[in-house]
């Protein structure tokens, strides 16, 4: 099947989901990362491989291909995700563009309108429009206060919404944003505008996305029993903002290593998964931990320690654990089917985002990986 | 020069608000309303509209900036397409009669109260009588805008010929954001502005906001989309 475009029509739909890391940094636990060690040829490299894989993902039965924001850590590569975006429109013609996403409270609004609709005019109207609230650390990359990150959020989301949609020139007079007269040029192709994703990893904004009538993404999960409350958190949101999501409007994000066999996959990701936990997270791990002590970003009773629980959880959890508990997916294509069936049928979902580039894995592990998915994986779980 | 400021009420009648006791307009009183006598054979917002236009000749003899909230919104409206010469600038907020009113809301008055405001704790205290209050009520049937539609103005709506700057919270349930849309698309010169964490009354619930954007549309008129240095 390799080389030829493999028709989505899955009823379960699956994103490939890149986070473009620098694989060839030294350990650091400071913030910001230090960047003398920068090699931008080898950058040029990366660029050219991940775009080739997200590219690939269309012929690998990938359903939408997704992209995201960071700063300041070779975490990920992608200061603006739109530019990846642009790339990935003209050379993909199928595969829905997800945006997971521009970091909303972070940047201008009526910028995000615009870039956004960009992308869905280019793309003729294949994108998914994520609307982050970010994670903590990227607040002082930008130097926000992180106390406002839900009013940011709140406000830029309904002025990103009436960039789209209202039929005549207005003005805009808020907390944080002031625009005397806003009239965009160009309107999404996607009427009334493209599907909204809203990252719903925490209780609080579980809520906040079911109020939006926007899929929930869950990117880290520390396990299915949280995972399931931020589900139903997010129905009863729905419920009462007067709609009722389908399994298409709940992501659940997963580190997805797919080899020939479980001692193979297992074997790439623990190598590769010391290089994300002791190398891209050192720096964020550092930012994250100041900010969570030093502001309100989680503005509910328990919400930071629940987040601090989590990641320890996660952090503490052997990688077979891992793999029991529902974290991530890793193994041989028949093993992979049965985790997804098991994840599935816990959580309801319509959407899996497979993170298959983790850590410092090989571009040509992750492409194989690929691979094995469109043959042995899809096809055993495309209609659940 | 700063020229004369007049205020059109909405249908709750005159109260005060910290915009109105920062901007000090001339407030008329509609007859009727607060205490004060109809007047025979007045009994619309476009015979409202006149009646302000002899106001402005009879007390203040020029043309005034107008401020027209709700009911008085589509006050303002009618004064500005009859009396076109007294009317310079005009701001609009949230202004009645483009559309019907949700009648579930219209009929539920604990909950038309409470559709006015995001942040009731900012309103000022009024004192009317209950006697006044109930008369108050009754002028929304008097004037014809018991539904908040008036089809003759939206027909003649786009005869307004003056700056106009149109104001709508983001929350108001009211009036609704159509409306506002429908005003924007039929006045050449106008600009419609959205106030963030505002309901129906713009002035109570962000009284700053509501300053920043009158103040310099008044001083600057269309120049006031241009950030100052």
């Amino acid at each position: 099947m390799a080389g030829r475009e493999t028709q989505a029509a899955s009823t379960l739909k699956f994103s490939f989901f890149h986070l473009m890391p620098y694989t060839d940094a030294e350990a650091s636990a400071e913030w910001p990362v230090p960047n003398r060690g920068f090699d931008a040829q080898k950058a040029h490299g990366y660029y050219r491989a991940y775009i080739d894989a997200m590219i690939h993902a269309e012929e690998c039965g990938f359903d939408w291909v997704g992209c995201n924001e960071h700063h300041f850590s070779p975490y990920g590569l992608m200061a603006n995700c739109n530019v990846i975006g642009g790339a990935l429109a003209y050379a993909t013609r199928r595969i829905r563009i997800a945006m997971m996403g521009n970091l909303v409270p972070l940047n201008n609004p009526v910028r995000i309108a615009e870039e956004y609709a960009m992308l869905d005019c280019m793309s003729g109207g294949r994108l998914i429009a994520g609307l982050m609230r970010g994670i903590p650390h990227e607040y002082i990359a930008y130097n926000v206060n992180p106390d406002e990150s839900w009013s940011r959020q709140r406000e830029a989301i309904e002025l990103i919404l009436r960039c789209w949609t209202e039929p005549e020139p207005f003005g805009w007079q808020g907390e944080h944003f002031t625009f005397p007269q806003v009239s965009i040029w160009p309107k999404p192709l996607q009427k009334p505008h493209p599907p909204l994703v809203i990252s719903a990893s925490s209780l609080e904004s579980a809520r906040f996305a079911g109020e939006m009538r926007a899929t929930m993404g869950m990117v880290l999960i520390s396990d299915l029993a949280m995972a399931k409350e931020c589900i139903a958190v997010y129905r009863e949101a729905a419920r009462k903002a007067g709609w009722q999501p389908k399994p298409e409007n709940i992501l659940i994000g997963m580190h997805t290593v797919i080899a020939e066999t479980d001692s193979q996959a297992i074997s790439s990701l623990r190598e590769a998964k010391r290089y994300f936990d002791q190398v891209l997270m050192g720096g964020p791990r550092t930012a994250g931990r100041l900010v969570l002590q030093k502001s309100r970003y989680y503005q509910e009773a328990g919400s930071a320690e629940r987040m601090r629980e989590r990641l320890a959880k996660r952090e503490a959890a052997t990688l077979e654990q891992q793999i029991e508990g529902g974290m991530i997916f890793c193994g041989s294509p028949e093993s992979v089917v049965r985790q997804i069936r098991r994840v599935h049928g816990e959580l309801g979902n319509g959407v899996f985002n497979f993170t298959m580039k983790v850590g410092n894995l090989p571009d040509a592990a992750v492409k194989r990986g690929m691979e094995l998915f469109r043959d042995r994986v899809l096809p055993e779980v495309k209609d659940l | 020069m700063k020229r004369p400021l007049i205020y059109l009420h909405p249908a709750g009648g005159v109260r005060p608000t910290p915009v109105l006791e920062k901007l000090k307009p001339h407030q008329p009183v509609f007859p009727g309303f607060d205490g004060t006598a109809t007047l025979p054979g007045l009994n619309s917002r476009r015979g409202l509209g006149k009646w302000v236009g002899e106001f402005i000749d009879r007390q203040i003899g020029q043309p005034c900036d107008v401020i027209g909230c709700s009911f008085g919104g589509a006050v303002a409206l009618w004064l500005a397409i009859q009396r076109p010469e007294l009317v310079d600038h005009l701001v609009l907020e949230c202004p009645a009669g483009l559309q019907t009113i949700d009648a579930k809301l219209r009929a539920d008055p604990a909950e038309f109260r409470k559709a006015l405001f995001v942040h009731p704790e900012k309103a000022l205290p009024v004192s009317k009588t209950k006697e006044v209050e109930a008369e108050i009520r009754r002028m929304l049937t008097h004037y014809g805008a018991e539904d908040g539609r008036d089809s003759e103005l939206i027909e003649r709506v786009a005869e307004v010929k003056s700056q106009t700057l149109i104001l709508h919270g983001t929350e108001d349930r009211i009036i609704g954001r159509q409306s506002v849309q429908l005003l924007r698309s039929r006045l050449p010169r106008s600009f419609l502005v959205y106030v963030w964490d505002a309901a129906h009354n713009i002035e109570v619930d962000q009284p700053e906001r509501m300053l920043g954007l009158v103040g310099a549309f008044l001083e600057r008129s269309d120049a006031f989309v241009v950030p100052r240095g």
